[in-house]
């Protein structure tokens, strides 16, 4: 088995390999060609830094790598049916933790679906460690709002790409790799809504808009009972936005879940975060 | 004859579906992405939605999120396909508006029953 980059590869290869990799997962995520470039870029994937897996002229797996100062991400790793139960696995990891060595990275990050044990033990293998679990939630556009808590907004605040981008750079927590700055600074039109309660309470939303779809949400409570300021935030966006699918990455559990469950979302499924230092 | 849209990218699934409902009258047309699927949905009009949760373009939910609000389309029953664990897929189905949920893979001796159980619904 030869480990190759990525770099070596077409667009239109990677996404086939990587659409035959999921194809019996329990969340499969398939991508056509625009919708993988689209997200190499967005998340600063090197494809000189990631990898395929070849035998005798035929894809067996891949794994890719993001790359930022001195951190990597590994992300869309699988193995296709074809190369499972001969290695292909690490033989993928051990390219990809190379390729981060090489980049000089001081830490390598990545996320495991919840429930897929084969590939958290393979992590386990190679020195990775849980730092804490994230959930990815849903909204469809007929989640009821609660009306009665318009009333308890006193003032909202529309806000373009670059304030937005200024907010999140000065958020408390610490993002997740999808939800950095440098990955939202990479995506085109976001939009943020500064909200203000009666009863003093502040946040603010950042979003992604589209035709069908909200994305990108990051919600931060600067003032007041997160829970609270939480759901009234989402209730003016939802408000704003009453026809799109929503969909939130990577929320950890905490009192803003709660309101992110009052404004009509519900858990997808969950994702433990990983880290290895280098 | 009734006239079953499947929206599904994987080529196995989708032949799948085709061998299973071929000694059945229906006339199956095919998607392999959410906007060809919501494009072929409108031409057609057809009698049954099936829709793969997991789509290349646009994801599933979003597909029937789509059809949903399209006046014409709202009365179409639409049925998610998922590998999802049963009480998982029935959720997401149920927040979605979907008229039902088939966890995959499918069960063929099933199958058909269960596509024929739509239509007797809908008829009622």
């Amino acid at each position: 088995m030869v480990i190759t980059p990525a770099s070596s590869f077409t667009f239109e290869q990677l996404t086939d390999a990587y659409n035959e990799t999921r194809v019996d997962y329990l969340v499969p995520m398939p991508m056509n060609v625009a919708r993988l470039m689209e997200y190499c870029r967005v998340y600063d994937v090197s494809l000189e830094s990631s990898v395929v897996a070849v035998e005798e002229d035929v894809v067996q797996g891949l794994g890719m790598l993001g790359v930022r100062q001195d951190r990597a991400w590994i992300t869309r790793l699988g193995v296709l049916p074809v190369g499972r139960r001969k290695g292909t696995g690490s033989a993928l990891m051990a390219g990809l933790m190379a390729g981060a060595e090489k980049q000089a990275a001081k830490t390598v990050w990545l996320e495991v679906i919840k429930g897929n044990l084969p590939a958290h033990n393979l992590f386990h293998k190679f020195g990775f460690r849980e730092t804490r679990e994230l959930i990815v939630a849903r909204r469809a556009p007929k989640a009821e709002l609660n009306e009665a808590t318009f009333d308890k907004v006193k003032q909202v605040t529309a806000l373009n790409h670059e304030d937005a981008i200024i907010l999140l750079s000065h958020r408390q927590e610490r993002p997740n790799w999808l939800n950095e700055t440098e990955s939202l600074q990479n995506v085109r039109n976001l939009s943020a809504l500064l909200v203000e309660l009666k009863n003093g309470g502040r946040g603010w939303v950042t979003y992604h808009a589209g035709l069908l779809q909200l994305t990108r949400l990051v919600v931060e409570i600067t003032v007041g009972d997160p829970t609270e300021v939480t759901e009234a935030i989402l209730t003016v966006l939802h408000q704003r936005h009453r026809r799109q699918d929503s969909i939130a990455e990577n929320l950890c559990e905490d009192e803003k879940w709660f309101g992110f469950q009052k404004a009509g979302y519900f858990d997808s499924f969950r994702r433990i975060e990983m880290k290895r230092p280098l | 004859m009734k006239t079953i849209l499947q929206i599904e990218d994987n080529h196995a699934n989708r032949l799948l579906v085709e061998r299973v409902l071929e000694p059945h009258p229906y006339r199956l047309l095919h998607a392999a992405d959410g906007e060809s699927g919501v494009s072929l949905a409108l031409e057609e009009k057809p009698d049954l939605i099936l829709v793969d949760m997991g789509l290349p373009d646009v994801d599933g939910q979003t597909v029937v999120t789509l059809l949903k609000q399209i006046p014409d389309m709202e009365n179409i029953p639409i049925v998610a396909i998922t590998a999802w664990p049963p009480d998982k897929a029935l959720e997401m189905a149920q927040q979605y508006g979907c008229d039902g949920c088939i966890t995959k893979p499918i069960n063929v001796k099933n199958f058909p029953g269960q596509i024929a159980a739509f239509f007797t619904h809908n008829d009622a």
